[in-house]
């Protein structure tokens, strides 16, 4: 994998306005007039934490959906482990694990071990490799006694873990998440931040991008965040050096200065760290 | 990605949808029940409209409830060809798995295509339940099919009609709903296609929309095979024009699906319902 995990180019996303009654029937056709990303570039080291900070509307999901090969950028160019993610996105595809936090993606009739052994082999994981990464998978993230239970049987935590596994299961060498710690239990989620940062980052080398609104989460194991607005990058750093720069005590008093969203009385700093 | 893949890959699809299926097992049987009671009410209508005008207006001395059983099993077989794409497009949109599908190493059109494997199957279980339930209760002469000519004009029909289904999934991916285009192919086909009654009886304008419509040449070689004993010299103008229409529509209804999911990944809206 080159030293730059993620490349991110002056990405420009737009979707069209939303319509309804017999105007959703040219909606796929409609000029692109929704800004979602604005001219958003920074790079990402291979092995690094990048915490995806904005709030709700900020553009997270749209980049992590572009760089998973899932959306087309109207402009910019966004590359993951050396590939583009429009000229190719097979490549992009083989070297990504892309979790997007939702408790409802497998087949709930479906014991969890079947679940994982069909998306291995959508994967191209032989079936001695899918029983290795299955066990190895599952024990790490705690679901081992659940495995062989109907998906629809399983607490929304174990669904949760569920869809780390299946993300982890081609040993990816970039992990997308999308609020990774939701519906876990403190304790859990607490397990499961250490395993992100010591076993996948520090050990394997892989490079994480999340997407959260957690924001000890971020300062625990983001060695970088980039706080969106609107669709634009407002600030690019280490967590705690956000802070610094927006002379803030905590992250959040640092997002509501850099977004303008101070509560009255406070303004926001000029302070501004893009790339 | 290897044909060694590709069919591994098209195996775990089959063996998801029948995963899901076994865990529906009482409703798979009553399916296989219900059957019988087609075939029934078949039988006791050819009995109620035998008339020799009907006779004479079958092919190769059909008997009516054996002309409308390979009609009636059929084009259900021919349904499930144009639905069965879109239907798993919608079920991976209902039950969230399309993103995960995705952003896996198959290309969405091998998921499509091996989500349709079972229903292909079971589609053949069923008309197979049909032709059993009439050869052993009620007389269904099969004493001289042609049943390799028959798997063939099956199989062929099958290449037609996936295109028209594959057009229909790209139409659904666009715009969220079923393809009104498809409702009127499959009405039009049940009207002038020959599936209860011959298409000779039709009005000539009609007979002439029937040549356009692939399910009449399906039908009409299942028909040849099964009932006529027809050989496969017997059997080449219906399979020829079923190649033609999978010739057109199946190169016709990939680029037209791959042009509506980049347009679906422009405007944001693969998931949308």
């Amino acid at each position: 994998m080159p030293n730059e995990a993620l490349i991110v180019e002056n990405l420009v996303k737009y979707f069209p306005p939303a319509q309804s009654g017999w105007r959703a029937l040219v909606q796929p056709f409609t000029r692109l007039t929704e800004r979602a990303l604005d001219g958003v570039s920074f790079t990402v080291g291979a092995g690094e934490i990048l915490a995806l900070v904005g709030a709700n509307g900020a553009g997270k999901s749209t980049l992590l959906r572009v760089l998973a090969t899932l959306l087309v950028p109207t402009r910019g160019r966004a590359c993951v482990a050396g590939h583009d993610v429009e000229r190719e996105p097979a490549a992009v595809r083989r070297r990504i694990g892309f979790h997007t936090g939702s408790d409802a993606a497998f087949y709930s009739r479906l014991t969890g071990r079947e679940n994982l052994e069909f998306f291995a082999a959508l994967n191209n994981l032989s079936r001695g490799e899918t029983a290795r990464s299955i066990a190895a998978v599952t024990e790490l993230l705690g679901l081992s006694a659940s495995l062989d239970k109907q998906v629809r049987t399983l607490s929304t935590g174990n669904v949760h873990r569920l869809g780390l596994a299946r993300a982890l299961l081609h040993r990816p060498e970039v992990l997308l998440l999308d609020e990774p710690t939701r519906s876990l239990d403190p304790l859990t989620a607490a397990e499961f931040r250490r395993f992100l940062k010591n076993d996948l980052v520090r050990q394997r080398g892989t490079t994480l991008v999340f997407a959260s609104h957690a924001l000890s989460e971020i300062e625990q194991i983001g060695d970088r965040m980039a706080l969106l607005h609107e669709g634009r990058l407002v600030a690019w750093d280490a967590p705690r050096r956000v802070m610094e720069h927006a002379g803030a005590a905590t992250l959040e008093a640092a997002m509501e200065k850099l977004t303008g969203r101070a509560p009255a009385g406070d303004q926001p700093s000029p302070a501004r760290d893009k790339r | 990605m290897t044909a060694d893949g590709v069919l591994r890959k098209l195996w775990f699809l089959f063996r998801r949808d029948l995963a899901v299926a076994r865990s529906y097992r009482v409703a798979f049987v009553f399916e296989l029940l219900e059957s019988l009671f087609g075939v029934a009410a078949f039988y006791f209508l050819s009995k109620f409209v035998q008339s020799p005008q009907l006779a004479a207006a079958l092919p190769q001395g059909e008997t009516y409830f054996a002309f409308a059983l390979v009609g009636f099993a059929f084009f259900d077989y021919m349904s499930v060809a144009m639905h069965s794409f879109d239907a798993s497009l919608s079920e991976a949109r209902h039950n969230g798995t399309l993103e995960a599908l995705l952003v896996t190493q198959t290309p969405l059109t091998v998921i499509l295509a091996g989500s349709a494997i079972y229903p292909f199957v079971l589609m053949a279980l069923r008309t197979g339940v049909y032709l059993a339930w009439g050869i052993f209760l009620f007389g269904f002469p099969a004493g001289q099919a042609n049943w390799p000519g028959a798997v063939v004009v099956l199989v062929v029909s099958v290449l037609a009609f996936a295109g028209l289904g594959v057009l229909s999934t790209a139409y659904l991916l666009l715009f969220k709903r079923g393809n009104p285009a498809k409702w009127l192919v499959l009405g039009l086909s049940g009207v002038v296609g020959g599936m209860m009654y011959p298409v000779s009886i039709l009005p000539a304008p009609l007979q002439a929309v029937a040549r356009i419509v692939p399910v009449t040449y399906s039908l009409e070689g299942m028909r040849a095979a099964l009932l006529g004993g027809a050989g496969f010299a017997e059997l080449w103008p219906s399979l020829r024009a079923l190649l033609v229409f999978a010739a057109v529509l199946l190169p016709l209804s990939f680029a037209a699906f791959s042009w509506a999911l980049r347009r679906t990944k422009i405007t944001g809206t693969l998931t949308h319902m």
